[in-house]
């Protein structure tokens, strides 16, 4: 089977249905020894003294590290290196890493991180961002505790808002929210036959890692191979590195293989979360619902370390005025560090956060405007030919309105009646929710690189640095292979996402690899017919000119009787032929004072409709329902996409209802709540296929989207049954019947 | 020393008293098909099957399954031979990264054989202690519903 848009089964779901996939818990050796992190128990302090001399005595430990056995650099980071693998002289938050204790048992490993005495000397913890950036607040860092303010202006806000008829201003917030994955970060590192040191764990971006490690352990970068196992989801929580340079750290030292497995509750501890964001937004419109102006302050909390607050900061700032084309815009965005958990990536970097504002704000006009929430949507969407707020000119595939059409059409069928009589305290209501979502990272060059290969064998190989977290990316860029080859998906062997054999391909995030990888792939293709032609036509005697590669076969333009497939060309040479793939998909850098640019090459459009029932007495929402439509460019497997549609789905309920992660409270999944098969509403996924012409067979991606505009969809639904808003996520109960009681008293 | 029906065949094997069932396969049995997710019997992702019953095997000391039957996720299939519902899970796309797939299909296992006609409800309910992050559910309950339709096509 082979082909674009055909449901072949997922080349990784045979040996997950049988449990023989391995995961980084899943490898183990006979003479490994365990490891584990002693981590600091307050926010903030000097770390005057680490005393392991108790802990060393404990049966089976073999060696405790601290900062000093770095013999590298000591400072991680995926954009700002202002992390230590081992702290040396402060602790920023609760959990950061002190020593590594490596143990014959995990028992052992255990007891001894209990004994190891780390004497601190206290210092203020800074709580708030807002505290964080009062003058003489104490420096969590060298340079100050204002990681970044990003500027994005366009038109003239004053001008806008003198044109507005109407203007609607509020604050929103949103909190930490855990990434949830259920396999805990752990796995194993040893030297291999070639003396390389590796590590098996999970990840995003093996090739990030590979980097980290090395330069932690000042080794030649081809000393360290980081391999991918299968990986329990990630989210985003997997792109900054978790175990691997501790895992690294152990076995360079004690020459023998070593394992550190999380518990659940150390990931919920140290893994970074969703940024909490402050969104204060200001929108003018004109009385026919034409948006004029867009103001938005938005203060993140990045908390001890920086990880992806900037891109979180700038990532926020331009998707702000959601997908709508607005003259006037002015946004400030600014992320201050705290001695809270770290925030870092998590599925949208920042845009469902203000996907929550921007939507919340669009049925607000449309309330005051008396207008159709759906209405006042189409007015102002995006399309060809638009221009968005970093001045980016649209140029094709925006299907925005396509999804708004679609929702319509659904619209129109549903008769859900507001009030039950059997159950009068429920409260039905439906909303609707749009979002569009840049593919790839932000402004910079981020490509990915991709190899092809025949051998004399008449195998098929195809190198790619991609890490498969779960979503599907394996299946997919082998039917992109499969299908810019025409040859069977099984005649293609794939070797990915290990850094002895493959090449960068950039992290598995911002909804990238269909589309960065996937024309990466094309390119290689492209080079190899190529190759093959050159090869033929010396095996042929014929023009290389006269020759062509169409349906697997290099054929002739005039003899017709030729027709050699390409696997029997590299067989007939008897030599290995190759094509290498590049693809950076276009861009420019943002204007650092406007914020200005290009960003990304091309956007995903969506829009959600939910239908919620409120318990008006306990505050309980239901969620009953979804509408999903979303512009994925061409969806190369459907069934995938949806799977990614309806994960997204059940992800935003948690978002919008449930997930809370409280610093000091959360612990586990005991008291962080994640919706379950009886808390997910029925998801009807309609894909719209506004295609893509930059776009391996014209995709974009689908990741993110998927995710962000449920939440808005639900908060905008919950308004219009118990008609009062909600402006703090999630909404959960006490927050749903302080709305209700507010609504009574209005 | 424990003796207890593994997979449909009978094992003897030394077990330390603290032990969970669920470090025992994993451990000393070398059956890691079996996921250790949550530890604390909140996620479900070691669910095994204990006399027919699902049950978090993270919460079940070893020495408890003295004389009972155990099934894990290596019992109910292979290449070969996929259990009909290892079948539908491929076919209905409910796989993403595979972590709970294991566990839910174990789940999902033990409703069949006590109710082999569920409705869509029993089996919501039947996976609720099943955490999966990745799918949303709903392809998961449609694997398993084409498997309950196929069934009740065999008795009709």
């Amino acid at each position: 089977m082979r082909g674009i848009g055909l449901n072949i089964p997922k080349v990784d779901a045979l040996d997950k249905v049988l449990g023989t996939s391995m995961y980084g818990e899943d490898f183990s050796f006979s003479n490994l020894l365990h490891l584990k992190v002693v981590r600091s128990r307050i926010p903030h302090a000097k770390v005057v003294g680490i005393e392991t001399g108790e802990a060393l005595k404990v049966t089976g430990v073999e060696r405790i590290f601290t900062a000093k056995d770095i013999p590298g650099n000591n400072r991680i980071g995926v954009i700002q290196k202002d992390q230590p693998v081992l702290v040396s002289d402060r602790v920023r938050r609760v959990g950061d890493p002190i020593a590594l204790v490596a143990a014959k048992t995990i028992e052992g490993a255990e007891e001894a991180c209990e004994k190891v005495k780390v004497i601190y000397e206290e210092l203020p913890f800074v709580k708030t961002p807002e505290e964080a950036l009062r003058p003489f607040a104490p420096p969590i860092h060298e340079k100050g505790n204002l990681l970044i303010e990003f500027n994005l202006i366009k038109g003239d806000i004053q001008v806008g808002f003198k044109e507005a008829e109407i203007i609607i201003e509020k604050t929103y917030t949103t909190t930490w929210v855990d990434h949830a994955y259920l396999e805990p970060d752990g796995g194993v590192a040893f030297w291999d036959e070639k003396g390389r040191l590796t590590v098996i764990c999970p990840t995003q971006n093996v090739h990030y890692d590979q980097r980290e490690v090395a330069s932690l352990l000042n080794l030649p970068i081809e000393k360290v191979r980081i391999i991918q196992p299968t990986t329990g989801g990630a989210f985003g929580g997997r792109l900054d590195v978790t175990v691997q340079c501790f895992l690294a750290l152990a076995a360079f030292h004690l020459k023998r293989p070593v394992r550190l497995l999380y518990t659940h509750e150390e990931v919920f501890q140290v893994i970074s979360k969703r940024h909490p964001l402050k969104i204060h937004y200001r929108s003018g419109a004109r009385k026919d619902g034409r948006l004029v102006a867009v103001e938005v302050d938005i203060l993140g909390d990045t908390g001890a370390y920086a990880s992806y607050g900037t891109t979180v900061a700038v990532r926020s700032a331009i998707h702000a005025t959601g997908p709508y084309e607005v003259p006037h815009v002015k946004i400030r965005s600014r992320m201050a560090y705290t001695n809270n958990p770290w925030s870092g990536a998590m599925r949208g970097f920042g845009v469902p956060q203000i996907a929550f504002a921007h939507e919340s704000q669009m049925d607000l006009l449309a309330q005051a405007l008396k207008m159709d929430p759906l209405e006042i949507r189409k007015i102002n969407a995006l399309q060809v030919g638009g221009e968005t707020a970093t001045g980016q000119l649209l140029r094709a595939s925006v299907g925005i309105r396509k999804t708004l059409r679609e929702i319509e059409r659904w619209r129109n069928k549903i008769s859900l009646s507001k009030f039950d009589p059997e159950r009068p305290f429920l409260r039905r209501g439906i909303g609707i929710g749009s979002m569009w979502y840049g593919i790839g990272n932000t402004g910079i060059a981020n490509p990915s690189t991709a190899q092809i290969e025949l051998s004399p064998k008449g195998e098929i190989k195809l190198y790619i640095g991609v890490a498969d977290i779960g979503q599907g990316s394996d299946t997919a860029l082998l039917q992109i292979a499969s299908e810019a080859l025409a040859v069977e998906i099984k005649e293609i062997q794939l070797i990915r996402a290990d850094t002895s054999n493959t090449t960068d391909a950039g992290s598995t995030s911002a909804s990238r690899q269909t589309y960065i990888t996937g024309n990466a792939i094309l390119k290689a293709i492209e080079n190899l017919k190529k190759e093959v032609l050159k090869e033929a036509s010396f095996l042929l005697h014929e023009e290389e000119g006269d020759l062509f590669v169409e349906e697997g076969f290099v054929k002739h333009r005039q003899k017709f009787c030729i027709a050699l497939p390409i696997q029997e060309v590299a067989r007939r040479t008897g030599r290995t032929i190759r094509g290498e793939g590049y693809f950076d998909p276009e861009t420019t850098k943002l204007d650092p004072k406007t914020g200005q640019g290009s960003p990304y090459a091309t956007y995903a459009f969506a829009t959600h409709l939910a239908e919620v029932e409120v318990d008006i007495e306990t505050g309980k929402v239901r969620v009953l329902r979804v509408i999903a439509t979303h512009d994925v460019g061409r969806a190369i497997h459907p069934k995938n996409v949806i799977g990614q549609i309806i994960g997204g789905v059940a992800m935003g309920v948690g978002f919008a209802l449930m997930e809370e992660y409280i610093p000091g409270q959360t612990i586990s999944f005991l008291n962080y709540l994640i919706p379950t098969s009886k808390d997910v509403p029925e998801v009807i996924p309609i894909l719209v296929e506004d295609q893509e012409p930059s776009g391996p067979f014209g995709a974009k991606g689908v990741g993110e989207p998927a995710l962000i505009p449920s939440a808005p969809a639900i908060l905008n639904a919950i308004a219009d049954a118990i008609g009062e808003r909600i402006y703090h996520l999630p909404a959960k109960l006490e927050r749903v019947l302080e709305a209700v009681q507010k609504s009574k008293s209005d | 020393m424990i003796r207890f029906i593994l997979n449909g065949r009978e094992i003897e094997v030394e077990v330390p008293p603290h032990w969970t069932l669920l470090r025992l396969l994993r451990e000393r049995l070398e059956l890691k098909g079996t996921k250790e997710g949550c530890g604390i019997g909140e996620c479900g992702a070691c669910t095994v099957l204990l006399d027919g019953m699902p049950v978090n095997s993270c919460l079940v000391l070893a020495p408890k399954v003295e004389g009972r039957r155990v099934e894990t996720i290596e019992g109910i299939g292979n290449k070969e031979s996929l259990h009909p519902l290892q079948k539908s899970f491929i076919e209905f796309g409910a796989v993403q990264c595979g972590f709970c797939t294991p566990g839910v299909l174990m789940s999902a296992k033990s409703l069949l054989e006590r109710n082999p006609h569920p409705t869509r409800e029993e089996i919501k309910e039947a996976i609720s202690g099943n955490l999966c992050r990745c799918t949303g559910y709903q392809q998961i309950i449609e694997a398993i519903e084409a498997v309950v339709n196929h069934l009740k096509r065999e008795t009709i």
